[in-house]
């Protein structure tokens, strides 16, 4: 107990406090930066579902998570089968698929602008000498969001890919030996053996890419400020309070809806997704 | 010596630290009403010694850095016993605006703050900011030294909360070179029904050029759409408000947003920018638009280095009004509550010095805002950018902007989310300028409305 009690302590300072004190700023009206606030229950929680943007943010959320996780997941494992082939310069391709990783989000965020911006971007450019007008990216609320989870899923297909190669070296070379011997294809030794193999990593993904795709603010906060066609829960909390309308404890509000989201999900995919993944 | 823990007893206890943990975490606000509004003690500002140090917060407007910079060494030359110190507080007003409200949770705050026409009223109203009635007295200056309509908009309550300090209009911004190959005149059209009628020839005389794509380019809907529009509304006889009354969806307003449309979807030859619509002037992908004054400067260095011209002229009007059609803007300084009666002297005198005669001038030749002391000698600038003679003129037939926007909590962004979908997704004018009265009137009732002082 000693012995962790340091570490204890920080969690409950620096990630317990901070999120009771958040579920109590959710119960109050307090605009930001004032000195005072009124005591509202349950009303941020009430005028947040009952209001006209909610099913708007709910949607979003929804369409940037599923495309980005499914997306990032589903090209990383395509990117980790060739990257685990025995291919010329392939450790060079490993390192350079997993750079985007670990850049920083506002630097993929002002590059990516840059391409897609419809005056001088290089994608207009490109499109410009085929003949062709250059969409509205920006401007147009359907493409903007297209265009941010196009960013994500490039930006974190590197680390799906990384994990998975790890996955895929860690099946036996024998399984597939021996089911090629026994004439099964490979889209069979894909199906049966590696699919299976590899669902703890894609379990351990599921995870890890949920998170932190509820959790994408960077990007969205650099390539759309005003949140027109992408404005996500997480993205939604951060205008209402620090944009112009300083509403503090409606913010907190939407923060603690994310938290909660975020805690059934984990929670019903470690009680029921779970169940599906072959450790062995 | 070690004791060991059971899983229950460590639950007990981690349940007992977070429960400890959930009534300290409860601070924050206070939530009895005590202590919000206007500060209401009165200091004998002659008793009080100016602290020696107090920091001034900034977005550098009009990439004032350096002019800023100048103007603080100027400052402690003349006051050496007080030390500035300049804080970058963000790209932008909003980002500024942030900064300053998230540090009212601590125990140190800057002490002068750039405060936008939108911000100013906000920080008024919920007490971050300090009136400076008396402080203006105790430094000797007189809010008559200010040009009347700037400084007046600063008033509330009875009080002064701010001296005007980066004050801009809009201005139009023209390629005179692209007139040119259209036939149209080398001017700035004096209303929006000229303008439409050179418009379509505009750009069929420069679609030819690599790049281009529109006569007008309305400017982009993130920055300040809502500032630009009240133009082209007020042209029309519409506006977002008059006073506290909400007039978007008035037949006025809905004609003025659906010729906006228009312009863009039905006659093809406007567009909206991306990102910024000065810099596609300044590419050369379209011929016209609208801009802060703040942009000036820039603007003509661009222009000169690439060997394009650029004109300048004030804002069109429209089929009910000529004038006055241009609504004012840009920031003013404020000072904080949250410090010392020490600091904020020492406050008020910089305040005052950075909005003097002589430093409304240098900041006005470095970027394009407009002067804001009656006093200030713009005639060396006007010999040097003839077209600041714009900016000053159009300043004595500004008008101060709807409430709607500058008063409204999240005004300015529900207005530019109506924008967004008139102008970029063809949505119906009348139906969204509805919705949107409807959602600021539940503001203004709901955040607004009570706080206001009868």
């Amino acid at each position: 107990m000693a012995f962790a009690a340091p570490n204890v302590i920080l969690i409950i300072l620096f990630t317990y406090r901070p999120l009771i004190t958040n579920i109590y700023f959710s119960t109050l009206d307090w605009t930001l930066g004032a000195a005072s606030a009124t005591s509202v229950g349950l009303g941020n929680y009430v005028e947040f579902f009952s209001s006209p943007d909610a099913a708007n943010v709910l949607g979003v959320t929804a369409i940037f998570t599923v495309t980005t996780v499914g997306g990032a997941r589903a090209l990383g494992l395509l990117v980790a089968l060739a990257l685990n082939q025995k291919l010329k310069g392939r450790t060079f391709a490993r390192a350079v698929v997993f750079a985007p990783y670990v850049l920083s989000g506002v630097g993929v965020g002002l590059v990516w602008l840059f391409i897609f911006d419809p005056t001088y971007g290089a994608l207009s450019w490109f499109l410009r000498s085929l003949g062709q007008i250059s969409p509205q990216w920006v401007n147009d609320p359907k493409l903007a969001l297209v265009m941010i989870i196009v960013v994500y899923i490039w930006k974190n297909l590197g680390y799906c890919a990384v994990v998975y190669l790890a996955g895929l070296q860690s099946i036996p070379p024998q399984l597939m030996e021996a089911a090629s011997l026994d004439g099964a294809t490979s889209f069979r030794r894909f199906r049966t053996i590696v699919v299976p193999l590899l669902s703890p990593t894609t379990f351990f993904l599921l995870i890890t890419s949920l998170l932190s795709s509820l959790q994408a603010f960077d990007i969205i906060r650099i390539m759309t400020p005003s949140g027109n066609g992408t404005s996500t829960l997480i993205f939604d909390s951060y205008v209402q309070a620090f944009g112009s309308y300083n509403r503090a404890g409606y913010s907190a509000a939407i923060s603690v809806v994310l938290f909660a989201g975020l805690l059934i999900m984990t929670a019903v995919q470690l009680r029921f997704v779970e169940r599906k993944v072959h450790y062995s | 010596m070690s004791k060991e823990y059971s899983r229950k007893q460590f639950l007990a206890v981690a349940g007992a630290s977070l429960g400890t943990l959930a009534v300290a975490a409860c601070a924050g606000p206070s939530t009895d009403g005590s202590s919000a509004g206007k500060p209401s003690a009165s200091v004998d500002w002659s008793k009080i010694k100016p602290a020696a140090s107090i920091s001034f917060m900034s977005s550098h407007p009009g990439k004032s850095r350096d002019t800023e910079l100048k103007l603080i060494e100027s400052f402690q030359k003349a006051h050496p016993n007080i030390t500035v110190n300049l804080i970058t507080g963000g790209a932008n007003y909003e980002e500024v605006a942030q900064k300053f409200q998230t540090s009212q949770a601590g125990n140190e705050v800057p002490d002068v703050v750039v405060a936008s026409d939108v911000w100013w009223f906000r920080y008024a109203v919920s007490g971050t900011i300090l009136p400076i009635d008396d402080l203006l007295k105790a430094v000797n200056v007189s809010s008559s030294d200010y040009v009347a309509g700037l400084i007046s908009d600063y008033k509330y309550d009875d009080s002064q909360w701010a001296v005007p300090y980066a004050r801009s209009t809009p201005l139009f911004y023209f390629n005179k070179d692209h007139f040119k190959a259209a036939g149209v005149p080398e001017q700035a059209p004096k209303t929006w029904a000229e303008f439409a009628e050179w418009a379509p020839r505009i750009k069929a005389a420069n679609t030819s050029s690599p790049g281009y794509q529109n006569a007008y380019q309305y400017p982009a809907i993130a920055g300040y759409a809502g500032w630009t529009l009240q133009n082209v509304l007020w042209g029309q006889g519409g506006g977002w408000s008059k006073e506290w009354d909400i007039t978007a969806d008035s037949e006025a307003s809905v004609r003025a947003l659906q010729w906006v449309q228009d312009s863009i979807v039905k006659d093809a030859w406007a567009g909206v920018s991306s990102k910024n619509a000065i810099t596609d002037l300044q590419a050369g992908a379209v011929s016209a638009t609208i801009s802060s004054s703040a942009d000036l400067a820039t603007t003509l260095k661009a222009a000169k280095e690439a060997n394009m011209r650029i004109g300048v002229g004030f804002l069109p009007g429209g089929s009910a009004s000529q004038s006055p059609v241009c609504p004012t803007g840009g920031s003013g300084l404020v000072i904080a509550t949250k410090t010392s009666p020490e600091r904020q002297l020492a406050a008020a005198m910089f305040i005052t010095h950075m909005t003097n005669a002589q430093n409304t001038a240098t900041l006005s030749a470095a970027t394009g805002y407009a002067p804001v002391s009656e006093a200030a000698d713009i005639s060396a600038i006007l010999s040097q950018t003839p077209e600041f003679a714009t900016v000053v003129d159009q300043l004595k037939v500004t008008r101060t902007q709807d409430f709607a926007r500058t008063f409204l909590p999240g005004g300015d962004q529900e207005l530019a989310k109506a924008a967004t979908r008139i102008m970029n997704e063809k949505a119906d004018v009348k139906a969204t300028l509805t919705d949107l009265k409807g959602t600021l009137e539940a503001i203004y009732t709901k955040d607004v409305k009570p706080k206001l002082k009868s």
